[in-house]
């Protein structure tokens, strides 16, 4: 009776699906107050006057904050460190200078919300506006070398150039990428309540309590451990909520002045500037590779914008240091334009998801320059070393994803030429790619509390940021413990709970999983302990190793003995018996394999070539993910990946207004992302090997590696479709005409 | 938001005096257009009035000799269910159902869907970019800005935007009145006639003045109606305004059309009817295509493009094309 391994439906489902569930905004707070953000214009330079009169004097206001009398706060020493995670280096209403549209200039505190938008309609500001510098082909030219944040900048192993120079077959091509949103459907909200002794709450939108406890302990200048981050349920984070931003840090300090508690939420047009977002890349692939499709060099390099007062670095080109062997050498670089624009952020698949786009397009071009097929294209350049770090990887099921992915797809009745196959007067393509997606492994702490009615409880200060967690932590408990699932609850999303790391890079189930495990393997040797040598000790003087666990007792099979927990406790007087569990791994970089995770996906689209109209018709996804805890949960995350990578594909775009510096379509409305209607049926497999270098757990990431190489895919299968090949996404109707 | 009030109203004379006698003061019915504008600060009214409860405006009449009347405060869905409807003009059911949502077309309400605003991105910044159909004489932002979705006929310096409704469009081929009850009593405006060109004027959207009620939209009977069709191309697959789409409806004699009926969406301030293309395609026969082609060109001929939206000029025509097609398969 293995909890893990089963398709368990979430333990919150019902309570999400009958409001019950209680997400950041919906929760109570005796006192509240509502405030709304005032917003920049203008993308470049200074407000000369901003007069609040109005907005003071309007119904219900208790104050207006502008950079003149909002409190000073301290600079953080870098941006997006993953111990004090600050989305922009950035701080707001300290100054009178506006680097980006959007940008908040006001913040106005009132007894109801929408008293509070309205006097925020009453502020009127004067400002002094430069022109504003936007991303675009013109400006790409002014790329500059970043400093590293994450991975190295560049990259070089033996010598691409020269490989690619000397190659029988050589190509180079340029692939753009275009600005996304998260567009999560729950925005960011913050509500902040200081007790009387000077202690914080934070009820957040976050992915990452404990590093919001810490940068708003920096920046506001009070003790961590005055400080309390609650996120029980998030409404979607893909990233965007993994940092903190501009509004949590108003509101706390709003909250502080006024000495009430405070709560703001993002207005859908906010969240187009004042969180991050996905980067535009302009990306250049040359490949070299002999007339028999194997690879010789490959040269991968990215362009990307940043602000004025930021260097992120979206690092698309990081795929080609590991996706592939190339047997002359392999290089990458990244860099980076300054403009007027918010910090961009990790968004769902961030690096990978666009650097696919162009590594994996290539391949195709590449697979059609020398007749190769592209599933044995791929075969042909696999390799079980990691190109980049010389290591082995510590499991690589590739070639299981190409070959049994290709047999379920049916790849063998494609015929490659283009516009060759059809169903009536649509044209029909059938496109593949790989894809790799970096694997984390950091500190994880949780605690495992068994009590005397013979239920568990799971505490760990991870998140749920719609994807399961609270089910798969219960179903790793029980299984450790031999209960069933629904005598295990989890509690997680709270500061005061086991520190945890950043629900991000696909890392939850096989870092804070591992320590939900561990924790629960200590509770229950602690159980054992006491049946072997505690107060009138069932089995006194046996070897632990006898001791067996299930259905919630002990049991020592050679003699037919046995005990419950419940029964355990109560002999021994306890009312608990707590474990905790400390997973602190070696840093992946630093460990003796290589770890990734990999995935082979197929797509058939149907195009109208009359109306340029590309339509999913199927989408095959294999993929090597470690175990697999959940396949419920696990399928859930791999076709919402896939609609992910279908929304990168063929819909969605941030479109600059070139003379006004600001995103546009900052709505549902204009910023298109797939309905029920685009997706057809998805089908999903699961290597499901178990990886010990990953996890304790045999779990890699999953989450991310689902979105990857979707838009590849489908841009190979119009090429197939139609013969046209588009290196820029999205792939709307104008490109296809 | 802007404070309002909000208050009903059972008598069309009263409703029609109020609306005339205060500036400030805005009609709302189904609400899913006027709502998202006091959202974005488009629209600021002091004062709504519900007009939902006004008697005998939400029925669907099927006119003996082959037409319609539906009453202005009919829901979207209702009237794309009607078996009437469907029957006599599919094209009107069909350009309903493929607007907005299920939601959305069970709160919409046909007089509120033919006076919704356009979609400009421009227009509905809540930062208030310049835009003349929102501020008169403050410049358009749209024309040298981002215009990918916006027109190629009869725009102006002064505003490129295009009307979203797609049921309009239907109604333009259908050559449909709209009747509406002022303080001068009742008129009916040729459907055609019923949004303006941009001009100098852009912030006029119809012909209602204060005062103006729209009471019904009247189809007439018309050979072409049984065979017509609606055509709408987007992005994505539902949920979407019209990138283009057109409106046709045919009569026939065997293959050879004995008289065509096609509109445009996506591409005006108006639905764009093709009366040059309308003209050339009679006598000519359904199977022959280059003769097709060649007829709808001729409604072309004074398309302008934008800077980022040349291409539908032609995808136009193919949708045009395409709808007629259609449309003839079904006669």
């Amino acid at each position: 009776m293995n909890a893990i391994g089963r398709p368990i439906s979430r333990f919150d489902g019902r309570l999400k699906v009958t409001g019950g569930a209680r997400y950041t905004a919906d929760i109570p707070i005796p006192g509240a107050t509502y405030a709304a953000i005032v917003h920049s214009s203008i993308a470049n330079g200074r407000t000369v006057s901003i007069d609040t009169t109005a907005a003071e004097k309007a119904p219900g206001v208790l104050a207006v904050f502008t950079h003149r009398n909002m409190p000073r706060m301290n600079p953080t020493p870098k941006p997006w460190s993953h111990l004090h995670p600050h989305g922009q280096s950035y701080l707001p209403l300290q100054d009178e200078r506006i680097h980006y549209a959007g940008q908040p200039i006001a913040f106005v505190v009132a007894a109801t919300l929408d008293q509070a938008t309205h006097a925020g309609t009453l502020i009127r500001v004067e400002y002094e506006a430069r022109q504003p510098v936007v991303f675009g082909p013109q400006t790409a030219r002014d790329a500059v070398d970043p400093p590293q944040f994450l991975w190295p900048v560049a990259s070089s192993v033996g010598d691409a150039e020269k490989a690619i120079a000397g190659a029988a077959v050589k190509m180079e091509c340029t692939y753009s990428t275009s600005d996304r949103h998260h567009n999560q459907m729950e925005p960011h909200a913050t509500t902040a309540v200081w007790d009387a002794d000077g202690a914080l709450t934070l009820y957040e939108t976050t992915q990452h309590i404990f590093g919001t406890r810490e940068l708003v302990s920096i920046v506001l200048g009070v003790p961590p451990e005055k400080i309390n981050v609650m996120s029980h349920f998030l409404g979607g984070g893909f990233g965007g909520k993994a940092y903190v931003w501009p509004h949590t840090l108003l509101a706390a300090l709003a909250a502080k002045t006024l000495n009430r508690p405070v709560r703001v939420q993002l207005t859908r047009a906010q969240m187009y500037s004042m969180v991050g977002h996905q980067p535009a890349t302009v990306q250049t692939i040359a490949l070299g590779a002999g007339k028999d499709g194997k690879l010789t060099g490959i040269r991968h390099e990215s362009i990307s914008p940043t602000p004025v007062f930021d260097n992120y670095i979206e690092y698309a080109a990081l795929v080609a240091r590991s996706l592939w062997a190339a047997s002359g050498g392999i290089s990458t670089n990244h860099k980076v334009v300054h403009v007027n624009r918010n910090t961009p952020t990790a968004m769902r698949s961030p690096h990978e998801a666009l650097g696919h786009f162009a590594l994996e397009s290539a391949m195709d071009e590449l697979a059609y320059a020398t007749g190769v097929d592209p599933v044995a294209l791929r075969l042909l350049n696999d390799t079980q070393i990691d190109p980049h770090s010389g290591r082995p990887f510590s499991t690589r099921a590739m070639r299981t994803c190409l070959t049994a992915g290709a047999a379920r797809f049916g790849w063998d009745k494609r015929t490659p030429e283009p516009r060759s196959m059809r169903d009536g007067r649509y044209l029909i393509g059938q496109g593949m790619a790989g894809a790799i997606y970096t694997h984390w492994r950091w500190p994880a702490k949780a605690r495992v509390i068994l009590k005397r009615d013979g239920s568990a409880l799971v505490e760990a200060g991870t998140h749920d940021l719609g994807t399961g967690t609270y089910t798969v932590m219960r179903q790793v408990a029980a299984d450790t413990l031999g209960l069933p699932p629904e005598k295990v609850s989890v509690r997680l999303g709270d500061t005061r709970l086991p520190a945890s790391h950043a629900s991000i890079g696909s890392a939850t189930m096989a870092n804070a999983g591992a320590s939900v495990m561990l924790a629960a393997k200590a509770a229950r040797d602690r159980a054992i302990e006491l049946a072997l040598c505690g107060r009138n000790a069932p089995f006194s003087g046996e070897l632990r190793d006898d001791v067996l666990i299930s259905d919630g007792r002990l049991v020592l099979a050679r003699k037919n003995l046995q005990i419950t927990y419940a029964e355990l406790l109560a002999r021994n007087g306890l009312a608990t018996l707590v474990g905790d569990g400390n997973y602190d791994p070696v840093e992946e970089a630093n460990g003796p394999k290589a770890i990734f995770s990999f995935a082979a996906v197929f797509a058939e689209v149907r195009v109208d070539p009359d109306l340029g109209l590309v339509r999913l018709n199927r989408f095959l996804g294999m993929y090597d993910a470690g175990r697999t805890i959940n396949p419920k949960t696990a399928r859930s995350q791999a076709i919402g990946g896939i609609i992910w990578g279908v929304g990168q594909a063929l819909l969605e775009q941030s479109e600059t207004d070139p003379m006004l510096g600001r995103f546009l379509n900052r709505n549902y409305s204009g910023y298109l992302v797939p309905t029920n209607a685009d997706i057809p049926a998805l089908d999903v497999l699961f290597v499901g090997e178990f990886d010990e270098e990953a996890s304790p757990l045999g779990a890699k990431g999953l989450g991310e590696l689902t979105a990857v190489s979707v838009a590849p895919a489908i841009a190979n299968a119009v090429y197939h479709a139609t013969g046209k090949r588009v290196r820029d996404l999205p792939i709307t109707v104008e490109k296809l005409l | 938001m802007h404070p309002f009030t909000l208050s009903t109203v059972d008598d069309p004379a009263a409703a029609i005096a109020a609306h005339a006698r205060d500036p400030e003061l805005a009609f709302i019915a189904g609400g899913t257009d006027l709502i998202g504008l006091m959202k974005d600060h488009v629209a600021l009214p002091e004062r709504l009035l519900d007009i939902n409860r006004l008697p005998n405006m939400a029925r669907i009449e099927a006119v003996p000799d082959g037409g319609l009347r539906i009453g202005a405060l009919t829901r979207m869905s209702d009237v794309a269910a009607d078996m009437e409807v469907r029957r006599r003009f599919p094209v009107i059911a069909e350009a309903l159902l493929f607007s907005a949502s299920g939601q959305l077309r069970n709160m919409a309400s046909m007089g509120g869907n033919i006076m919704q605003r356009t979609r400009c991105a421009y227009f509905r910044d809540e930062d208030d970019p310049p835009c003349n159909k929102r501020r008169p004489g403050s410049g358009c932002s749209a024309r040298h800005g981002l215009n990918r979705n916006h027109a190629i006929f009869g725009w102006s310096e002064s505003c490129v935007a295009t009307n979203p409704s797609d049921v309009a469009v239907a109604l333009a081929a259908l050559d449909a009145t709209i009747v509406v009850r002022g303080t001068a009593g009742e008129r009916a405006i040729p459907s055609t006639d019923f949004h303006p060109l941009p001009g100098d004027a852009p912030e006029r959207d119809n012909a209602l003045g204060r005062g103006d009620l729209i009471v019904s939209i009247e189809v007439p009977a018309c050979a072409e109606g049984r065979a017509s069709h609606y055509l709408k191309i987007r992005d994505r697959q539902s949920y979407e305004f019209a990138l283009v789409s057109a409106a046709a409806a045919v009569a026939t004699d065997g293959r050879s059309i004995r008289s065509a009926r096609l509109a445009l969406g996506g591409v005006a301030h108006k639905p764009w009817r093709l009366r040059a293309a309308e003209m050339a395609l009679r006598g000519a026969s359904l199977d022959d295509i280059d003769t097709l082609r060649a007829a709808i060109a001729r409604s072309f001929t004074e398309a302008r493009p934008l800077a980022h939206n040349a291409f539908k000029i032609d995808l136009a025509q193919r949708v045009a094309l395409r709808a007629l097609q259609t449309a003839g398969a079904r006669a």
